[in-house]
């Protein structure tokens, strides 16, 4: 047995490391995520690192759990009003398109591999997902701006299709290994699994974000801990009642995140922190799982399969899903290209190895494999192909400016912006005099081309531009001291 | 960031027209919603909306400069008329309303939005510029107005 201390100089180090190189993806435009798992396969027994790693359950587990990090923080991020108008067509295409991304794969590879339906039909359903971490860090890269709703749509697709692509393998694995299963019982199933995981995940969602206003911890950092464990809970208890676990979490996720709550920004940041060592941790694994020298056997066939799934079944999936849609044939072929594979297919690659079915070797190494060139290939091009087919608007480079804050400190309190009118009673008072009500508090004065950090002294000038965060509550007698005019004014004053 | 640095032929106008308050805002929008650096232009008249109902925008002296924050652009953006009439826009001296300016910012890009605002309206309280603004013959003509005048009144 390796002593703990060996283990965690390890882990760490491979950890600094990846944080450290992600710089990279920066600068190269390289996804991120293959910069960890190339990490992940340096340390390997094949590489200079020489770890040897086999453990399929073991890296099966760590990516379980990185994954709920990585969906519960998509769904954080998941601005409701933003998605809505997306709802039907993201839901078109992570359930009808995986689908049929699946079946196109699952044929093909059947009729030119000779191999059994079933088998070509496993393959599918793994590949057949998008991966939301490899989406979002893409689109949220500052190279690619996207019109429309294209983005919105995109990403909730990637976060919303994977609970489909994880139930098509555990099921299809059910059809192999349990010989009594049927078809019929499998869509039964499915429905009952989406079911109870929507229904799960959407009241415990609610349920968390009560607790979190009603419950006042003792401590601020327990905040985080019972966060992690509702995202825990979540999932195990939807499992556990035989739901989609993976919906749960997500739509929690999102349930969460549109809700107003106590110390709703340090635990987005936990959240975001949890999710990216989860990433790490599970692309980390996952190179070192793979033995690069396994990969060249299946070179040929992945290339046949990578193009299949970029150039056939994705684009298949894409417009038969939204055939009913009002979106341009530019835009669907758009949707097409952002087909990223990430984590997930890996993943789920390992089901098979845990199960022990025949030649789950050989599909995990295929699946390791179109998952690099998906990410390569498409990741890589993405901002391009925006430009080719019209749908990116112009990127901007990111300026630093003084200040860059988001708007809600906590539920009560806002950042509103207020400008002095120009005949306006408190031109010429001090911020002291005007008597803002308690809890509200000048943060900024702009006065022509300066900014002042106001102190009660400053005297307010007309058009000054102020930043104030006021107490909700307070709003309207904020409101009235900006709006009284001077009173006998005949001539309003010019400022020269 | 130049006053100037937003404005462009296709978003400023002269005779704009529309009666009431609620259409003059609303061809201000689809006046700067026109531009590709607008993301969701719905979304955009959401949050100028909102902030109108904050505190009228109408800060006196026939000028109102309609404005919002929100992640729907991807630049800060803006546009600028002057009304063909005089609108009854709740200005808060209750005078009506020539001249509009409208300016969206990026969500949390809190500080030049609010130096542009301040700069903008520091410049409209000045009656001779208003009036050069009011009887400007073309955008082009507007668009030297403020070209001249941004240079002379502040260090760019």
């Amino acid at each position: 047995m390796v002593g703990i201390e060996y283990i965690l100089l390890i882990g760490s180090a491979l950890i600094l490391l990846s944080v450290t190189i992600a710089k990279l993806s920066d600068n190269f435009g390289v996804p991120v995520l293959l910069l960890f798992l190339s990490v992940g396969m340096l340390a390997g027994s094949e590489g200079p690192g020489g770890i040897y790693f086999d453990d399929a359950r073991l890296a099966s587990s760590v990516g379980v759990i990185a994954l709920l990090f990585i969906l519960f923080g998509g769904g954080l991020d998941t601005n409701w009003p933003r998605v809505r108008p997306v709802l039907g067509k993201a839901a078109s295409l992570s359930t009808l398109g995986v689908l049929l991304t699946a079946l196109a794969i699952g044929i093909l590879v059947h009729l030119a591999l000779d191999t059994s339906l079933i088998a070509g039909l496993l393959l599918g359903a793994i590949i057949s997902s998008t991966d939301a971490a490899a989406v979002f860090s893409v689109l949220g890269s500052k190279q690619v701006s996207l019109r429309g709703n294209l983005k919105p749509l995109l990403e909730l697709e990637s976060g919303s299709n994977d609970p489909m692509a994880v139930f098509l393998t555990i099921g299809l694995i059910e059809l192999i290994t349990i010989p009594e299963t049927t078809v019929v019982r499998l869509i039964a199933l499915f429905c009952l699994q989406m079911g109870i995981g929507a229904l799960l995940g959407l009241s415990l969602g609610r349920a968390m974000v009560y607790l979190l206003n009603k419950v006042r911890f003792s401590y601020e950092g327990f905040y985080p801990v019972f966060a992690l464990a509702c995202v825990a809970f979540i999932f195990a208890l939807t499992s556990v009642l035989q739901g989609s676990g993976f919906l749960a979490v997500y739509l929690a996720g999102i349930v969460v995140g549109n809700s107003e709550f106590v110390q709703k920004k340090s635990l987005f940041r936990f959240v975001d922190g949890l999710a990216w060592l989860g990433q790490i941790c599970m692309f980390l694994t996952l190179g070192l799982l793979v033995f690069p020298s396994q990969l060249v056997p299946v070179i040929g066939i992945g290339l046949v399969v990578s193009a299949f799934l970029m150039f056939v079944a994705r684009p298949l999936g894409v417009f038969l899903a939204l055939s009913l849609t009002d979106m341009t044939v530019k835009e669907k072929v758009f949707v097409s290209w952002v087909g990223l594979r990430g984590a997930v297919p890996i993943i789920l690659a390992t089901f098979p190895l845990t199960a022990r079915l025949p030649d789950a070797g050989i599909l995990f190494n295929l699946v390791f494999f179109i998952v690099l060139t998906s990410a390569l290939f498409q990741g890589w091009s993405i901002p391009l192909v925006a430009k080719f087919l019209g749908v990116a608007t112009p990127a901007l480079p990111k300026r630093q400016f003084p200040l860059e804050f988001a708007a809600p400190i906590d539920s009560n309190t806002e950042l509103m912006d207020f400008i002095v009118p120009y005949h306006a009673a408190v031109v010429g008072k001090s911020v002291v005099e005007i008597g803002l009500p308690p809890g509200c508090l000048v943060v900024l004065l702009s006065r022509g081309d300066e900014y002042i950090v106001p102190s009660g002294g400053t005297t307010l000038e007309e058009s000054d531009t102020l930043l104030i965060l006021v107490k909700k509550a307070e709003l309207a007698a904020v409101r009235e001291i900006f709006t009284k005019q001077r009173e006998h004014e005949d001539v309003p004053k010019e400022s020269k | 960031m130049k006053i100037t640095d937003i404005l462009n032929e296709k978003v400023v106008r002269v005779n704009l027209p529309g009666a009431s308050k609620a259409e003059i805002i609303n061809a201000m929008i689809d006046l700067a919603g026109a531009q590709e650096k607008v993301l969701d232009k719905q979304k955009m008249r959401e949050a100028i909306l909102e902030r109108e109902k904050i505190m009228s925008t109408g800060v006196g002296s026939g000028f109102a400069i309609p404005h919002g924050k929100t992640d729907a652009v991807a630049d800060i953006i803006g546009a600028f008329a002057v009304t063909a009439q005089p609108i009854d826009y709740q200005s808060l001296d209750e005078q009506p309303v020539r001249i509009i300016f409208l300016l969206v910012g990026k969500d949390n890009m809190v500080g030049p939005h609010i130096k542009l605002l301040s700069r903008i309206s520091r410049l409209m309280n000045k009656e001779e510029f208003r009036n050069r603004l009011i009887e400007a013959k073309s955008s082009q003509e507007i668009l030297d107005i403020f070209r001249q005048e941004e240079a002379t009144y502040f260090e760019v």
